[in-house]
C-alpha cells in the first residue's frame, strides 16, 4: 500500500512540474525542488538515468557560471561553487569513462566532456584574468614608489628595498666590485589570496588535461613581469658586435649594471619566480619546471648572452678589474643556477652559465698573456735620465700588485686549465693557504723573469755600465719593494725575494766595480816609485791629479743619476764614502809627508777629506726638478 | 726558458708573429707543393659537402635534417680551415695574410649574432609547436571526437595563426605600444596578439638580422692574382671559408624567424671556384623559394614552418564544415588530418631539440676558433 501510495505521489509530482514548468529547465528546478523535500523524489522523479541526471544539473550549474558577464572570481562564493561543479563533472567522467562502450553512457559523456572543455576555456580566462590584476596592482607600487623599485609585495615587515642605480662606494682605489649584501627581501610576487586561487584553477585544468594551456597562461604574464624588472634595472640589449666596439669606459658602466642585475635575478626575481611555480602549480612537478623555464628563459640568456660578450672582448690588460668582476659575479652565483636550473627543461641553460664561466676565465689568462706580450714588446729605445725608474716597472709592478688582491679568484682561474672537467670545478672560494708551486703563482714568477729580462735589454742601451748598473739597482730594488709588502711576496716566496735582493747587492757590486774602483786605484800607493824622494813626489803629484780629474768627472756626472730608494741611496753614498774616504785620507797623509816641496804639492790638493766626503753626499740626487722614481 | 707547464697557457699561433725573434721563412721547396695540395683539398672538400647539400630534393632543402646537414658542413670546414691555418703559421706574419685573417674573425663575430638570433627563431617554432600538440592531444587516440575537442582544436589552430604573423607586421610598433602606455592596453589584446608578442627576442629592438648579414658580406671579394701568391694561396683559403660562412648564416636567416629578416642581400662570386657552383644553386634555389606565391609573406622558408601552415590550414578548413554529430565520413577525414598533423608535431619535437643544440655548437666553436687566433692581439 505504502508503495502505490508513494507512485502516486510521485506521479503527481511530475505531472505538476510537467504542467507548472513551462521550459525543461524550469521543470528541471521544479523537480528540484521536489527532490529537496523528500529523498524519495530525488531517485524516481525523473526518467533519467543517474549519470543523466547529474550531469542535467551540473549543466545548468556551469551554464549559469559562464554565461556571467564579470569574473567569476570576483565573488569568492561564485568560484567556489563553480570549482566545485568542476570537480564534480571531472569526477564523473572519470567514474564513467571505463563504461563507454554503452552507447547511452558514450552519449553521456560526450556532453560532459563538452561542457567540460567550455569550463576549462572560462577557466582559462580567469586564470588569465586573476594573473593580470595582480601584476597590474604591482605595477602601480611601482609606479607610485618610484625609480627602480622591483614592486611586488613583500613577506617581511622590512620597507621595500631600493635598488639604486648610482653605486655609493666610489673610492678611488682601483674599482673592486662591492657585492651587494642585503638580498633579505624575499618578493612575493602575487598576493597569497591570488596564488592560492590560481592554484585551486591549475589543479582543475591539470586534471583535465588542459596543462598545456595553463601552463602557456602563466608563463606568458610572468614572462613579461620578469623582462620588465630587468629592464627597469637598466640593461641594454647589447648583441656580441656592439659590445666588441664599445668604448670601454661605456662597457664598464654596463658591466657594473650588469653585475647588480645577475645578483638581482639570481637571488630575488628567480627564486620568487620560482617559488610562485612552484605554489600555482603544486604537485604538479613537471608543469612547474616548464612554466619556470618559460618564464625565465630569456631574461637568462639575455643575461648570459652579455657575459659571454665580455669573454671574448679584447685582452687588454686595463680591462682586468672588471673581467674579474663578471666571473667573479658568475662563479658566486653558479650555485644557485645548479639549485634553479636543474630539471630537465632548464639544465642547458645551467650548462650554458657553465660554459660561459668558463670562457671567462680563458679571458682572464688572454689578458695575462696579453700583459706578457706588451712587456716582451716594450721597446728599449730611449734610456731613462738618470738611470732611473722605468715606467713600465712601474706599470707592471704595480698592475701585479692590485691584481693579487683578487689573488684568490685568480688562483682559481689559473687551476682551471689544470682541472677542466665539470666535476672537479670547485665554486667554492679557493684555498687560502698561497702555495709557491700554485699555476697562479707560476704564472707571476714568469711575468715577473720577463719583466727583468725586458729591463736588461733596455740597461744595455746605457753605454756606462755603471750607469747601467744603477739603472738595474733602481729597478731591481723597486720590483722587491713592491713584491715584499704585498699579497705577491705570499705567492712567489721568501726565496724569491732574497735571491732578487742579493742581486741589488750585486749591481751594486757591479757599480762599485765600474766607476769607484779606478778611482781608488790611483790612490794605492806603488812602493817602487815611492823609492827616491823626487820621484816619489813627482808620482803622488801625478795621482793626486789624475785622482782629482776622476774624481770631478765621476761627481759631475753622478749627481745627475738617480736613486729612487731613499735608504739604498744612503747605502750607496756609505759605500762610496767608505771605499774611498780612509784610502783618500791615507793617501792625502802620505803627501803631505813628503815634504819635498809640499807647498807646491799642496796647491794639488783640491778636496779635504771632508770636501770629498761633501761631494760623495751629492751624489744620486738627479736632475734638478724630477726626483726620479717615487717609492 | 719556460718550463712545459706554460705551454698550456695557448701560445696562439699569431702571437708567434710579434714574439719570437726568430721565424723561419723557408716554405720553399718540398713544403710549398704539399701545402698547394693541402689549399686545393680545402677547395675540393668545400665543393663535395655543398654538392650533397645541393642534391637535396625541393621537399628536403631547408627542412630541418637538411639545416643540420648544412650545420655540420660548415663546423667541417671550419675545422679543415684552422688546420690549413695552424699549419701555415709563419705566412700569417706576412701582411696582407694577416688582415685577411682579422677580417673573418671580425666576421664571425657577427655571425655569432646571427646564432642568438636563430636560436630566438627556433624558441618562436617551439612555442607554435605547443599549439599543435593542444591539437593534436585534443584529437588524437580520443574515445570520441566531440565538439569540445574541436572547439579546444579551434582556438589552438587560431593561437598559432596568430603566432605565425608575419614579425615586421605585429611586432615592432605594436609591442612599442604596449609598452608605453602600460599594463592596462594588454588586457584588451591579452587573448590575442598579447600572448606572442610577449616572446622578445634576447637582441635590441635596433638589431637588424639584414644589417647584420650585410656586415658579414662586406667587401667579401675575391682576392686578386697578386694578393694569392704575396699569401702563398692562403688568400684563397681565407675567402672560401668567409664566404661559407656568410653563406650558411644567410641560410639561416632565410629559413628561421628573427628580427628583420630580409633576403635582399647579394652573392658574388666567380665560378673559378670549384664550389661557386653548388653554393650559388642552393642561394638560387632558396631565393626561389621566397619568391613562391605562397611563401612571400611567410616568416621563414623552413619546410617545417609550411608543413606546420599547411596542416593549420587543412584542419581549419575541416572544422569549418563540421557539424554534429559527425557521419563516420567526417570523422575519418578528421582522423587522417590529426595523423598528418601528429607527424609535423613529431617532426618538431624531435628536431628542434637538436637543432637549437646544434646552432649553439656552430657558436662555440665559432667563439673558439677566433679566440685562439686573436689571443695575443687583443
Amino acid at each position: 500500500m505504502a508503495e502505490n501510495g508513494e507512485e502516486k505521489l510521485i506521479a503527481v509530482a511530475r505531472h505538476i512540474a510537467k504542467t507548472l514548468g513551462h521550459t525543461d529547465t524550469m521543470t528541471d528546478d521544479i523537480l528540484q525542488i521536489f527532490s529537496s523535500f523528500d529523498n524519495r523524489f530525488r531517485e524516481k522523479l525523473t526518467d533519467d538515468q543517474p549519470l543523466e541526471r547529474s550531469l542535467k544539473s551540473l549543466h545548468r550549474q556551469i551554464s549559469r557560471h559562464l554565461s556571467a558577464q564579470h569574473p567569476i572570481w570576483s565573488d569568492s562564493a561564485d568560484s567556489a561553487a563553480f570549482l566545485d561543479s568542476v570537480d564534480q563533472l571531472l569526477a564523473i567522467i572519470h567514474e564513467w569513462n571505463p563504461m563507454a562502450n554503452d552507447k547511452s553512457v558514450s552519449a553521456s559523456l560526450d556532453k560532459a566532456e563538452d561542457l567540460l572543455q567550455q569550463a576549462m576555456f572560462r577557466l582559462q580566462d580567469e586564470f588569465t584574468t586573476l594573473m593580470q590584476r595582480a601584476s597590474e596592482s604591482v605595477d602601480l607600487t611601482r609606479h607610485q614608489n618610484g625609480g627602480d623599485n622591483l614592486g611586488g609585495y613583500y613577506e617581511s615587515e622590512e620597507e621595500e628595498e631600493e635598488v639604486d642605480d648610482d653605486d655609493d662606494d666610489d673610492s678611488g682605489e682601483i674599482p673592486i666590485a662591492h657585492p651587494v649584501t642585503d638580498y633579505g627581501i624575499l618578493i612575493e610576487a602575487l598576493p597569497a589570496g591570488i596564488i592560492s586561487d590560481l592554484h585551486e584553477i591549475a589543479k582543475r585544468m591539470v586534471a583535465a588535461g588542459y596543462d598545456k594551456e595553463c601552463s602557456h597562461a602563466y608563463s606568458v604574464s610572468r614572462r613579461e613581469f620578469l623582462e620588465e624588472s630587468l629592464s627597469r634595472l637598466g640593461l641594454q640589449k647589447l648583441s656580441m658586435d656592439q659590445v666588441q666596439k664599445m668604448q670601454w669606459n661605456e662597457l664598464e658602466d654596463e658591466i657594473e649594471k650588469w653585475v647588480k642585475a645577475v645578483n638581482v635575478a639570481l637571488r630575488i626575481l628567480f627564486p620568487s619566480e620560482r617559488r610562485l611555480c612552484d605554489r600555482v602549480f603544486f604537485g604538479f612537478n613537471s608543469v612547474s619546471d616548464l612554466s619556470f623555464m618559460e618564464v625565465s628563459r630569456g631574461s637568462t640568456i639575455q643575461l648570459l648572452n652579455f657575459a659571454d660578450a665580455v669573454a671574448i672582448s679584447s685582452r687588454a690588460p686595463e680591462r682586468l678589474f672588471k673581467v674579474l668582476d663578471v666571473y667573479e659575479a658568475l662563479r658566486d652565483l653558479m650555485p644557485k643556477f645548479e639549485f634553479m636550473f636543474s630539471d630537465q627543461y632548464c639544465v642547458l641553460l645551467r650548462n650554458e652559465a657553465l660554459t660561459i664561466w668558463r670562457r671567462l676565465g680563458e679571458a682572464i689568462r688572454g689578458i695575462f698573456m696579453e700583459l706578457e706580450n706588451l712587456i716582451r714588446r716594450d721597446p728599449a729605445k730611449t734610456p731613462v735620465p738618470g738611470g732611473g725608474l722605468h715606467p713600465i716597472t712601474r706599470y707592471v709592478m704595480n698592475y701585479i700588485r692590485a691584481a693579487c688582491r683578487s689573488r684568490i679568484t685568480l688562483e682559481q682561474v689559473f687551476k682551471e686549465i689544470i682541472v677542466p672537467s665539470a666535476s672537479a670545478v670547485d665554486y667554492r672560494e679557493g684555498d687560502d693557504r698561497a702555495l709557491s708551486s700554485s699555476s697562479l703563482a707560476v704564472q707571476m714568477a714568469w711575468i715577473m723573469e720577463l719583466l727583468e729580462s725586458n729591463l736588461e735589454t733596455k740597461s744595455k742601451i746605457y753605454k756606462d755600465s755603471a750607469l747601467l748598473a744603477v739603472f738595474m739597482m733602481n729597478n731591481e730594488r723597486y720590483i722587491v719593494q713592491k713584491v715584499k709588502d704585498s699579497e705577491l711576496g705570499l705567492l712567489l716566496g721568501d726565496d724569491w725575494v732574497r735571491k732578487h735582493a742579493a742581486k741589488v747587492k750585486q749591481y751594486h757590486v757591479n757599480y762599485h766595480r765600474s766607476s769607484w774602483s779606478k778611482v781608488s786605484g790611483v790612490l794605492k800607493i806603488d812602493n817602487n816609485a815611492m823609492s827616491s824622494p823626487t820621484g816619489a813626489s813627482r808620482s803622488l803629484k801625478e795621482k793626486l791629479k789624475l785622482f782629482n780629474s776622476y774624481f770631478e768627472e765621476i761627481c759631475k756626472t753622478q749627481s745627475t743619476w738617480i736613486i729612487f730608494d731613499e735608504q739604498l741611496k744612503e747605502e750607496l753614498r756609505i759605500s762610496v764614502a767608505g771605499a774611498l774616504s780612509p784610502a783618500y785620507r791615507n793617501f792625502i797623509g802620505r803627501l803631505q809627508s813628503n815634504n819635498d816641496s809640499s807647498r807646491h804639492t799642496e796647491r794639488h790638493i783640491k778636496f779635504s777629506v771632508e770636501d770629498l766626503e761633501a761631494r760623495i753626499s751629492e751624489l744620486f740626487q738627479g736632475s734638478s726638478g724630477s726626483g726620479g722614481g717615487r717609492k | 726558458m719556460p718550463a712545459t707547464d706554460f705551454s698550456t697557457f695557448g701560445r696562439s699561433i699569431l702571437s708567434l708573429r710579434r714574439d719570437q725573434q726568430v721565424h723561419s721563412m723557408e716554405s720553399g721547396g718540398h713544403e710549398g707543393t704539399s701545402h698547394e695540395l693541402e689549399l686545393e683539398a680545402f677547395q675540393k672538400q668545400v665543393a663535395e659537402r655543398f654538392n650533397d647539400l645541393a642534391s637535396a630534393d625541393s621537399d628536403q632543402l631547408l627542412s630541418i635534417p637538411w639545416i643540420h646537414k648544412l650545420l655540420e658542413v660548415f663546423l667541417s670546414c671550419q675545422e679543415q680551415f684552422k688546420s690549413v691555418v695552424s699549419k701555415n703559421k709563419g705566412l700569417l706574419n706576412k701582411s696582407p695574410a694577416d688582415r685577411y685573417v682579422m677580417e673573418y674573425y671580425e666576421r664571425s663575430v657577427k655571425a655569432l649574432d646571427v646564432c642568438n638570433a636563430i636560436r630566438d627563431g627556433i624558441e618562436l617554432i617551439r612555442q607554435w609547436q605547443k599549439q599543435l600538440e593542444i591539437v593534436y592531444y585534443a584529437l588524437d587516440n580520443q574515445r570520441s571526437i566531440g565538439e569540445g575537442q574541436i572547439r579546444r582544436s579551434m582556438k589552438a589552430l587560431i593561437d598559432l595563426a596568430i603566432g605565425m604573423i608575419d614579425e615586421k607586421e605585429s611586432n615592432s610598433s605594436f609591442a612599442h605600444r604596449n609598452r608605453s602606455f602600460g599594463r592596462n592596453n594588454a588586457q584588451k589584446d591579452n587573448n590575442s596578439l598579447g600572448q606572442f608578442r610577449s616572446l622578445s627576442w634576447s637582441v635590441s629592438r635596433n638589431w637588424s638580422a639584414t644589417k647584420q648579414l650585410q656586415a658579414i658580406g662586406q667587401n667579401l671579394v675575391a682576392p686578386k692574382n697578386n694578393e694569392i701568391s704575396a699569401t702563398n694561396g692562403l688568400a684563397t683559403a681565407v675567402f672560401t671559408m668567409s664566404y661559407v660562412l656568410y653563406f650558411v648564416m644567410w641560410t639561416l636567416v632565410a629559413a628561421i624567424p628573427c628580427q628583420d629578416r630580409g633576403l635582399q642581400t647579394h652573392f658574388h662570386v666567380t665560378r673559378q671556384f670549384v664550389w661557386a657552383a653548388p653554393v650559388l644553386t642552393l642561394h638560387d634555389r632558396i631565393l626561389e623559394e621566397s619568391r613562391k606565391r605562397e611563401r612571400k609573406n611567410v616568416c621563414g622558408l623552413l619546410r617545417e614552418i609550411n608543413k606546420i601552415e599547411m596542416c593549420a590550414r587543412h584542419m581549419n578548413e575541416l572544422t569549418d564544415t563540421i557539424h554534429f554529430p559527425l557521419s563516420e565520413e567526417k570523422e575519418g577525414e578528421v582522423k587522417q588530418r590529426v595523423q598528418e598533423l601528429g607527424i609535423v608535431y613529431y617532426g618538431l619535437k624531435d628536431g628542434l631539440g637538436p637543432l637549437e643544440r646544434q646552432v649553439r655548437e656552430v657558436f662555440h666553436r665559432i667563439v673558439r676558433s677566433r679566440t685562439e687566433g686573436l689571443d695575443s692581439i687583443g
